[in-house]
């Protein structure tokens, strides 16, 4: 699963302790999943849709092997 | 957020402590003072109670946790416990084959394994994810 999160919080020119901070996870866990090493649950990619102003469909992208 | 992780974080620490420091009382009691039966069966249940109190507290700060958090303390007990499994399961069956020595291999001697085997689990688990 690929994202564009980091692209996201360039366009807002937010920090990943931002972002966490926005939907209550620690910054470790926005890394991680930036990162693609988890794949956060539907409320939290939903969470994270909303304060980006856009649809989850954006933020994640299944990748062939998926 | 944070602030709640902290807190739980603190009450996990401190009923972990208590619990540590009841059972090696207990332990010290009924190894060189050499109780009734009675008493000693008292005191081997004794660290029970702070035991129930201590996975209170770590249950409700997992339920707190983030869910990278939730998974990686779920990676490391899974960890932990088949570990555990292992080891009981090769100690029973070298216990056939050889006297395994009670003073080096009774059941005590395994809680720290137990201990080192969630926290290897939970160092594996953050490389992992972090």
């Amino acid at each position: 699963m690929k994202n564009t999160i980091k692209v996201e919080r360039a366009k807002k020119n937010w920090t990943q302790a931002d972002l966490a901070e926005k939907i209550s996870v620690s910054r470790q866990a926005v890394n991680s999943i930036e990162t693609g090493k988890f794949v956060p649950s539907t409320t939290l990619a939903l969470k994270m849709a909303a304060v980006f102003g856009t649809t989850v469909e954006i933020l994640f992208q299944l990748e062939q092997d998926d | 957020m944070e602030r709640i992780k902290k807190t739980g974080g603190k009450s996990i620490v401190i009923s972990a402590a208590v619990w540590a420091v009841t059972y090696f009382t207990c332990l010290l009691i009924v190894k060189e003072l050499s109780p009734s039966t009675l008493v000693g069966v008292i005191l081997s249940f004794l660290p029970t109670i702070t035991f129930a109190i201590f996975l209170y507290h770590f249950i409700k700060g997992v339920s707190s946790m983030d869910e990278v958090e939730r998974r990686i303390q779920l990676e490391a007990t899974v960890f932990a416990f088949a570990l555990a499994l292992l080891m009981i399961m090769t100690l029973g069956l070298l216990d056939l084959v050889v006297v395994l020595n009670k003073e080096d291999w009774g059941y005590r001697h395994l809680i720290p394994f137990f201990v080192a085997f969630y926290f290897f689990g939970l160092f594996v688990s953050r490389k992992k994810y972090m």
